[in-house]
């Protein structure tokens, strides 16, 4: 390892190891399966970006800020039944804006939940999140009572939630435009407003961050909420691609949406990384699956593959600072 | 004066034993209701029902004393009983089957060792990655089908009942019970888990071979996992890899409802018995009751957030006071 510090290429390989996985996974791909650069393929590639990166995008800011959240599976599965059951009483935009509202104070009443409790570590942290996320899939199931729920039954118009999820522009899918408008706000949010700085500062020390005198339990409540903002607009992406939601809907999108973060280059512990880079997380994960579907492989070697590298990436990661 | 220092001396007994505080109150409030509960078939249908959750618990309970933790149990079950119900369906005699299926165990510990001792990563969320990887594979193995045994000799292993009345699995349970309080009481490696836990680098100091047994602690409880998975596998007489979804959550949730905190160094076997004990009486309670799976479920996700969360607030008090 000392002595290619010196290697100015591998020392560039080092930082963009992401930027260098997807240009290979890429070029590789195109070889064995040329069909992989036309058009349709590109089509879908951007279709099944859809609802991931939203979720990414949220954890991206709960990891920097040195925690974690798997309750996201319970928030997209609660928000998504209940938009949906609530098209025909409020109308399609207040149904949206619900939704969102409500996965914004899910979000919240995880932070506050957490700040109540005084959890610390990472550890405490999982083990409450995991709890209130079966707490929020029950509630879905409650609601729903385990049906389907379909939004092409509601009497009233759903001209927003199939524009989301069936109109492109050019070949760039609507939901794909509101993601990155999303993603523009939230890069500035993150670099440029004193309470993105807060929650990086939050990751980074935290005796520093309330020594420098943040508010840390509303710093943290902050970065829930945002995270459960994000979830529900995944949600939204979610359904209105599917057409449906059902109280399981969110299923693995929690270990998915991590994983985009670390490999990524976002480090869990926090105070590290940035929102761009969650991106590249998201477009080489969807990629891999996308290119293993393209050479037939089995979507259980995706799971494999994808734990693969999840365990991997968090090695590599943790031997740079070693 | 007395009666106030006494009610504080209740107040700590009952802060430090929640879950054995639950426990009665369910019982109590079972007197009330005109079930099935207080009799000796129920009682020994749910040790029976909840033996294999326990038996992985105690592996886990080890990983977790030296300051570990192990959420890819629930992969790792999954794995010994499919890897068993295959070699038996092959025709290989069963202990050598039974033999193979917990050297992979022990793989997957040696791996999971390498990654969080040697290489100092944070083991939940490498462990959570493991945990995927490994279901992953499962899938591969079995095509997503549940593979049945065609062995009768293999589903007697979980199914016979000693002296007429008393179920295998909770005979199975008891002696692995007292391995491993013997284990961690009487023997030196117990201990050194112990002091490791406790403090990481006065072990170091002291003279303990920190490193091995750590590793080790991590190979114990993938070797029992894949036991656990072994003698549910001979209990349903199908290897499938829908086995063991939730169980890494609920283990490692239950390990800690008992006491045994994720710090390191405190806890033991009864306390995880206990912890995972409620979780079961939580929902046989409820099972008696007739209340709906939903419900159950939230009951459920309240329970851990309760009480993981009192834990949290308990050390956030003592970090106060200090």
């Amino acid at each position: 390892m000392t002595k290619t510090k010196t290697n100015p290429y591998l020392e560039f390989l080092k930082q963009n190891l992401v930027l260098c996985g997807i240009v290979v996974l890429i070029i590789v791909t195109a070889i064995a399966e040329p069909k992989f650069l036309g058009t349709s393929n590109l089509n879908n590639v951007l279709r099944q970006l859809g609802p991931l990166p939203f979720a990414a995008l949220g954890m991206t800011f709960v990891i920097i800020g040195g925690f974690i959240d798997l309750s996201i599976v319970g928030i997209i599965s609660l928000v998504g039944v209940i938009t949906i059951g609530l098209v025909d009483p409020l109308g399609q935009v207040g149904a949206l804006l619900a939704g969102i509202l409500l996965g914004a104070f899910l979000g919240w009443l995880n932070g506050l939940v957490l700040t109540t409790c005084g959890a610390m570590t990472q550890a405490e942290v999982l083990f409450i999140t995991y709890g209130m996320s079966s707490i929020y899939t029950a509630l879905a199931l409650i609601y729903t009572g385990s049906e389907t729920l379909r939004i092409s039954r509601s009497e009233k118009s759903i001209s927003i939630f199939t524009t989301l999820g069936s109109t492109n522009i050019g070949i760039i899918p609507v939901v794909l435009v509101v993601f990155v408008i999303v993603l523009i706000l939230m890069h500035l949010f993150h670099r440029k407003t004193i309470w993105g700085r807060a929650i990086a500062l939050m990751g980074g020390n935290k005796d520093a961050a309330y020594l420098a005198g943040f508010n840390m339990k509303r710093t943290m409540r902050l970065a829930y909420a945002i995270n459960g903002t994000m979830s529900a607009l995944a949600s939204i992406a979610l359904l209105s691609r599917v057409t449906t939601a059902t109280a399981t809907s969110g299923a693995n999108y929690e270990t998915n949406a991590i994983l985009c973060v670390v490999v990524g280059g976002t480090t869990l512990k926090g105070g590290k990384g940035s929102v761009l880079r969650t991106m590249l997380g998201v477009v080489l994960i969807t990629l891999l699956g996308n290119c293993m579907n393209m050479l037939n492989l089995s979507t259980y070697m995706q799971t494999v593959m994808r734990g693969a590298v999840l365990v991997i990436a968090i090695w590599l990661d943790n031997r740079k600072e070693l | 004066m007395n009666a106030k220092a006494n009610v504080n001396k209740v107040w700590k007994v009952i802060s430090k034993q929640k879950a054995v505080v639950a426990i009665l109150v369910l019982m109590v409030m079972m007197l009330f209701f005109d079930t099935t509960f207080y009799t000796a078939y129920n009682w020994l249908d749910m040790l029976r029902s909840t033996a294999i959750l326990e038996i992985v618990a105690f592996g886990v309970t080890v990983a977790v004393i030296c300051g570990g933790c192990d959420l890819s149990c629930g992969g790792t079950l999954c794995l010994g009983g499919i890897i068993a119900v295959m070699m038996v369906n092959s025709g290989i005699p069963i202990p050598i089957a039974i033999l193979v299926a917990l050297l992979s165990g022990a793989v997957v510990g040696f791996i999971n060792g390498f990654l969080v001792v040697h290489q100092k990563t944070e083991p939940f969320i490498i462990t959570l990655g493991m945990g995927m990887l490994l279901k992953g594979i499962c899938q591969q193995l079995t095509d997503a089908h549940p593979l049945t045994c065609k062995s009768k000799g293999f589903m007697q292993i979980s199914n016979m009942k000693f002296f007429g009345a008393v179920p295998s699995l909770v005979v199975y349970m008891v002696i692995l019970f007292v391995i491993f309080y013997c284990l961690m009481r009487f023997t030196s490696f117990g201990r050194n888990c112990y002091a490791i836990g406790g403090n990481y680098e006065v072990a170091k100091y002291s003279g303990i071979k920190v490193v091995p047994i750590k590793w080790a602690a991590f190979v114990i409880s993938g070797v029992v996992s894949t036991l656990a998975g072994v003698l549910l596998s001979s209990r349903m007489n199908t290897g499938s890899s829908v086995y063991g979804d939730t169980t890494g959550m609920l283990v490692n949730c239950g390990v800690v409802i008992g006491g045994t905190s994720f710090a390191g160094g405190v806890g033991g076997m009864i306390e995880s018995f206990i912890g995972l004990f409620v979780i079961q009486l939580l929902t046989n309670c409820m099972n008696q009751l007739g209340v709906d799976s939903y419900y159950q479920r939230l009951c459920e996700g309240i329970l851990i957030v309760v009480i993981i969360g009192s834990d949290c607030f308990g050390r956030k008090l003592k970090r106060e006071r200090v």
